[in-house]
């Protein structure tokens, strides 16, 4: 795992060594997933990092003269030098130090020709590295457009490696970076200077490295100055075992002199960065004085006090409006679709076990899981749309100082507004926002937002909570019973605050990139990928949790002679599902649900509701026996109102409803969420802590509104 | 939103700093929080913990680099900036850590 900078990685070598593994590597919305999307076309895999969540993508690229080359797709950074968990990544990747990955032995840097300095930081890392390596001059029309021009053969001859000037989104010359790439040399490495002491202690620590070592003077210099430059908690330790006391003794000698060396080192890069543009870029700044570009004149309105903060409501709105709306008739359709092949296949089987398991087991499953999917796919694509734009890091500048109040960050909004479609997408959002810390509240409080699956359940029990009641007052209801979810994740969070590990107190230091008419096709293929993601992480946990909840539902079967009583199917199954585990486990729960005013049936439904949140109605509808694959609730509703218990009174009253709806509210009943946490935070300890604290506060509050209100209204 | 500091400290500081020391050398100095909307400054010296320190020298906050503040968001944090010709965003709290000298 520990490898030291420099180390050959050729631990594996193959004999026949056809293929080049090269690297993407460049600065976020420096635009490198168009150009590596433009370089491999549809030829990639989507992976993971060993023991990490950072997709690794891997595509194929074939240049003209027949060569083979692996490109990896590294994530975003402006560093090599880390701070947040992709940067980490990328580090690892370049210096060859993650076990099981084999080191790139060449490397494309993408530039942002309009962001020519910033950019060029990363490049003079990149040079230490002393990989064969071309830049992808990008967004050349952007920097022509703001009067600052790069002349792509000045850069080239200043950094001494092939420079291809491209227009990412336009694929003009994309494909000649392959053909530079083959057979590119090193290009020379450069020590940056620095001033006394650091430069002696540096030529110090450098002649004990290149004894040991064999390295060259200019090799050795680069190590020394990683060295003495290094993260003390986090770099240094992985650097190397060797030279430990020279390292330290040497920090601490400059440390005494109240010199930063990480400071005098980045200051000396961008002293030769400003030499390097000054002779790249045609045109000083000075000749366009005064002209905006279109992002500012864009940002004139979008973030102003007042119209940035309507657009941005009015932004937001369309997305909701979108995801809910235009979602809804593509979700029934794929409910039809589902039931119709269900029907069609349940009538030419035979009844049985298996026929039960494929109906209502693996078709309701899979049924369940694709419900999901347009919903999903449509709030990737309004995501992936904003983000290509560059309206997203807007929205978390404009929204940093609400959500910081409260102890999140500006870039947990976007997660927690997915989080209205469904958690998962949410607590996957999450992963932009850089701070472990910031990046863990927002996990633990996005599925209090209420989700769509909550939607058919409050469509349920709003209704039944206020029977008769006017379709406004049912609205404001719905309303209420989201703001409520708001306000507990608000709290929650409130109560994190000073709780989460100190260590990772979060900053807010965001690039506002220029904004870019968002491309079709990528944004299409970002849409694909992540929903077949959605698909296959939380798909399979529905699909396998609708199939176990099916043979909760469906064994022990009813004795046939009991069975046969019934002549009525609905009572009958109703019947069944008393008698089936998950009926004894609602029975078995009713003493713990009956102080929320809850009885088995509606224990069943909660059991069920694990699979997936709106599980519960048709679990309802199985135990009230009026059928399942109803879409219309009415008559369940109905035989809700005439439910009564043994003594008599009516089982759904308001209050029991209210109680209900508030479980729903405030508690974690979802697995795939579970799940999604579990992957994310890296082990089973958050999950279970939300479990707990989601469903115990849950309880009280649902307990304590349940109690107080039955003595207050007398019911 | 902190006090405008009338002077800073531009000693150098190893150990690590929440914000610069206001105190000390002369009335044209102030932190990057400070400065009205439109106005720009001349680093001088850039505080913090090591990381965050770090992470504002690599977005290229370093000594001698000329910085305008163009806007603040609408609830008056975070503040964006535009240094060496790109838009950067920082909350005030770490703007304070940036002290610069106004420039006309």
């Amino acid at each position: 795992m520990r490898a030291a900078p420099g180390r050959k990685h050729d631990g594996e070598e193959e004999p026949a060594r056809a293929r080049l593994v090269a690297a993407l590597v460049g600065n976020p919305n420096a635009g490198k997933t168009t150009i590596f999307n433009a370089l491999t076309g549809m030829r990639q895999k989507v992976g993971n990092y060993p023991g990490v969540t950072v997709d690794k993508r891997v595509g194929q690229v074939r240049t003209e003269g027949g060569a083979a080359i692996d490109l990896i797709d590294l994530p975003g950074t402006y560093s090599l030098v880390t701070l947040s968990l992709d940067e980490q990544v990328v580090s690892d990747v370049l210096h060859g130090a993650l076990a099981k990955e084999r080191r790139p032995e060449a490397l494309i840097a993408v530039v942002d020709a309009s962001n020519l300095a910033r950019n060029l930081f990363l490049v003079s890392q990149l040079l230490d590295l002393r990989l064969p390596m071309v830049v992808a001059l990008n967004m050349v029309d952007v920097a022509e457009a703001h009067g600052r021009p790069v002349d792509a053969s000045a850069l080239e001859s200043a950094l001494g490696c092939p420079v291809v000037a491209v227009v990412g989104h336009r694929r003009e010359r994309v494909r000649g970076l392959g053909e530079r790439l083959v057979g590119a040399p090193v290009p020379p490495a450069i020590v940056h200077p620095v001033a006394e002491p650091m430069a002696s202690e540096e030529r110090r620590l450098a002649r004990a490295i290149a004894d040991v070592d064999g390295l060259d003077e200019v090799q050795s210099r680069i190590v020394a100055r990683r060295l003495l430059t290094a993260e003390p908690g986090r770099d240094l330790a992985r650097l190397r075992d060797g030279h430990r006391a020279e390292i330290e003794a040497a920090r601490a000698r400059l440390e005494s002199t109240g010199l930063d060396p990480a400071q005098e080192d980045i200051e000396a890069r961008y002293r030769w960065i400003d030499e390097v543009v000054a002779r790249a870029v045609r045109e000083p700044e000075a000749h366009a004085p005064g002209r905006r570009t279109t992002t500012e004149r864009i940002d004139a309105i979008l973030m102003h006090r007042v119209l940035g903060l309507l657009v941005f409501v009015g932004i937001m709105t369309g997305l909701f409006a979108c995801v809910f709306w235009v979602a809804k008739p593509m979700q029934d359709g794929v409910k039809d679709g589902a039931a119709w092949l269900g029907a069609q296949l349940a009538a030419r089987m035979s009844d049985g076990p298996i026929k039960a398991l494929v109906v209502d087991g693996v078709f309701a499953g899979v049924g369940a899981v694709l419900v999901f999917v347009p919903q999903i796919a449509l709030l990737f694509l309004c995501l992936a749309a904003l983000e290509d734009s560059g309206y997203l890091a807007r929205a978390a500048f404009l929204m940093d100082k609400l959500l910081s109040r409260v102890g999140l960050h500006g870039k947990s909004f976007i997660p927690l507004l997915s989080s209205f479609a469904c958690a998962i997408p949410g607590i996957l959002a999450a992963r932009t926002i850089d701070g472990r810390r910031d990046r863990l509240a927002t996990i633990l409080v996005a599925p209090f937002m209420s989700c769509s699956a909550r939607l058919p359940v409050y469509a349920l029990l709003v209704p039944a909570c206020l029977p008769g009641s006017s379709a406004l007052t049912q609205a404001l209801v719905l309303f209420g019973l989201y703001a409520l979810g708001i306000l507990a994740a608000v709290v929650t969070s409130l109560v994190l605050k000073g709780r989460l590990a100190r260590g990772d107190r979060s900053a807010f230091i965001l690039e506002l990139p220029s904004y870019k008419r968002p491309q079709a096709l990528q944004v299409l293929f970002q849409v694909w990928t992540n929903t077949r993601a959605f698909v296959t992480r939380a798909g399979t946990t529905i699909f396998a949790l609708s199939v176990v909840l099916w043979a909760l539902l469906y064994y022990p079967r009813l004795p046939s002679e009991e069975a046969a009583r019934f002549h009525d199917d609905r009572a009958r199954s109703a019947a069944q599902i008393e008698h089936s585990v998950a009926g004894r486990l609602g029975h078995a729960l009713e003493p713990a649900v009956r102080p929320l005013g809850y009885d088995w049936k509606m224990g069943v439904g909660l059991v069920s509701a694990f699979a997936a949140r709106e599980v519960f109605v048709s679990t309802l509808g199985i135990t009230y026996s009026v059928g399942a694959a109803s879409d219309d609730t009415r008559d369940l509703a109905k035989a809700m109102r005439q439910e009564r218990r043994p003594d008599g009174t009516h089982v759904w009253t308001p209050l029991v409803a209210v109680s209900l709806m508030i479980w729903f509210v405030l508690a974690m009943q979802c697995m795939s969420t579970m799940a999604v946490v579990r992957r994310e935070t890296g082990g089973w300890r958050w999950p279970l802590a939300q479990l707990l604290f989601m469903n115990g506060s849950a309880y009280v509050v649902c307990l304590a509104i349940y109690q107080i209100g039955r003595r207050w209204l007398g019911g | 939103m902190a006090a405008v500091p009338s002077t800073v400290a531009l000693e150098s500081n190893a150990a690590p700093l929440s914000r610069p020391r206001a105190h000390l050398v002369d009335a044209s100095h102030s932190t990057l929080d400070s400065l009205a909307v439109g106005a720009r400054g001349r680093v001088r010296a850039v505080g913090g913990e090591p990381g965050l320190r770090r992470r504002l020298l690599e977005m290229g906050m370093c000594r001698g680099v000329t910085v305008e503040v163009v806007r603040r968001a609408p609830f008056g944090d975070p503040i964006e900036l535009r240094v060496r010709g790109y838009a950067l965003s920082l909350r005030a709290e770490q703007a304070a850590l940036v002290v610069v000298s106004v420039e006309g």
